[in-house]
């Protein structure tokens, strides 16, 4: 029992943990184009603007306080919330670009992504579900 | 009463058929900033005291007596997607060098043609160096502000219109932009107040010019040129350049950033020939440690001339990123003036520092 409390529960925590801290991107089950990390990087900074296939791209960003957009910035666009915030005021100010519209939580990208087929999304790789299609885990 | 009535309602139908036609955003930048000059010769010659001259067009100027005015400034952006495409941003800047007087630098049309291609018309600053359009926006850039030696053109906005290129070439992302317009500027800052003592009237004509940027991973390169003809008036009286009534000017400048996960290098090389070359240069080198990012920087600005004017600025600072939306940052500024029949504003040591945020 001891063994228990002092090892497993810590391990089992902490591989609950990096499950958690996990980011899947998700895009509509019709869309088929190919995805890698620098490919959904420049979606994400607005550098590209068409999936592989040649349709429309709109990225969703979830809030900035969330753990998946957390995840999201460090591990898929390897930068800090601060420079991406900066990377984002001076497109904005000088009429150059806007950053990707924010929904609120996994269940919102989910249900966008699952209607629209020009869209892509991260979410918690432990809400995943079938209604939308899986491209990659970070 | 009846007027006022009148206006409420006008104001009333504008924002309401706005907010039904399509979205407004707001967004802003703010940068409150203090400084003093520690040392300083000042221009004897001038009757100048120890000055620092940290932002050349809008005449911030820094004395021995501790200020928050120089430099601090407030900016919001009204922008209005009016859908398919076409939307309208204004943009008001209130600035401490002008007492606060708030005034709208920014105001444009801006038409997307498609993914690829975006045309714009209307006011907006000019796109000259690499941190010209956004020199402003203190929270986008590592210093306090861009090195001062460079960003010393007396322009900074232009009337007219430009297209705006996004795309990729292999995996290279690539921008570019092609503008042209002009600006006549009745009474320019930087000449009446600081150089010539009279009220000075600045005109930039027929301004041509392209920018080309590409970048990939940490690597990024910015080209510009741009030319111009230039016509003054000092006290309501045209001035000659070599018995000519205008001259022109041919701006060429390279950019060229690196950017590793913690360490940065920032580079700019740019030249004005206008009767003459001006050679401008600067190297930033910079580390990220989390929140904290440290650097160092050196700038220079040469005219190939006899005692030509001629100053660098050395200063080393940190940027500290102590909120998801707002930067405090500190610098230390040595500059070095040696001309003397152009001296600007003398050597000086200075420190300034402040808070830069966007919302």
């Amino acid at each position: 029992m001891m063994l228990l409390k002092k090892i497993l529960l810590p391990l089992l925590l902490l591989s609950c943990y990096s499950v958690n801290a996990e980011v899947v991107v998700v895009v509509h089950p019709g869309n088929n184009s190919s995805f890698d990390q620098s490919e959904i990087s420049k979606l994400f900074l607005g550098k590209a603007k068409s999936f592989s296939d040649g349709n429309q791209a709109v990225p969703l960003n979830q809030e900035e306080a969330s753990a998946a957009r957390q995840e999201f910035d460090a591990n898929v666009l390897s930068k800090s919330g601060s420079q991406l915030k900066a990377y984002w005021s001076k497109l904005i100010f000088t009429g150059k670009g806007s950053p990707p519209k924010e929904v609120s939580n996994d269940a919102e990208v989910i249900d966008l992504v699952s209607k629209n087929p020009s869209m892509i999304g991260y979410i918690n790789a432990a809400s995943a579900t079938d209604s939308v299609k899986s491209v990659g885990k970070f | 009463m009846m007027k006022k009535l009148y206006w409420l309602l006008t104001v009333n139908c504008i924002l309401f058929t706005g907010a039904s036609y399509g979205e407004i955003n707001l967004s802003g930048f703010t940068s409150i900033n203090a400084g003093k000059v520690l040392s300083g010769s000042g221009v004897p010659q001038y009757d100048i005291p120890p000055t620092f001259l940290a932002d050349y067009p809008i005449v911030s100027s820094y004395s021995e007596d501790v200020s928050f005015k120089p430099e601090s400034l407030f900016g919001l952006q009204i922008s209005a997607d009016l859908a398919d495409g076409l939307s309208v941003t204004g943009q008001l800047v209130a600035r401490g060098a002008n007492d606060f007087d708030a005034k709208i630098e920014w105001a444009y049309l801006s038409y997307e043609i498609n993914e690829n291609w975006t045309v714009q018309a209307g006011k907006k600053r000019l796109p000259l160096f690499y941190y010209s359009d956004f020199y402003d926006v203190g929270y986008a850039y590592v210093w306090m502000r861009p090195p001062a030696d460079n960003y010393t053109w007396q322009i900074f906005n232009y009337n007219g219109v430009n297209a705006l290129y996004s795309g990729e070439i292999g995996d290279w992302s690539v921008m570019g932009n092609l503008y042209y317009g002009e600006e006549d500027d009745t009474e320019n800052k930087l000449l009446s107040e600081f150089f010539f003592n009279e009220p000075t009237r600045e005109i930039w004509r027929d301004m041509l010019g392209g920018v080309l940027q590409l970048n990939k991973e940490w690597f990024e390169v910015r080209l510009t040129h741009m030319t111009y003809k230039n016509e003054r008036y000092r006290d309501g009286k045209r001035v000659l350049f070599d018995g000519e009534t205008s001259r022109t000017g041919k701006f060429y400048g390279v950019a060229v950033n690196l950017d590793f996960e913690s360490l940065f290098l920032l580079t700019e090389l740019n030249r004005l020939d206008l009767n003459g070359n001006s050679d401008t240069s600067m190297i930033t080198l910079g580390y990220r440690l989390d929140t904290i990012t440290p650097y160092v920087s050196y700038s220079q600005f040469k005219e190939d001339a006899d005692d030509g004017e001629q100053h660098n600025t050395t200063s080393v600072g940190i940027r500290w990123d102590f909120h998801s939306s707002a930067a405090f940052k500190v610098q230390f500024d040595k500059v070095n003036d040696k001309s003397f029949d152009l001296a600007v504003a003398g050597d000086s040591e200075s420190i300034t520092l402040g808070i830069d945020l966007v919302f």
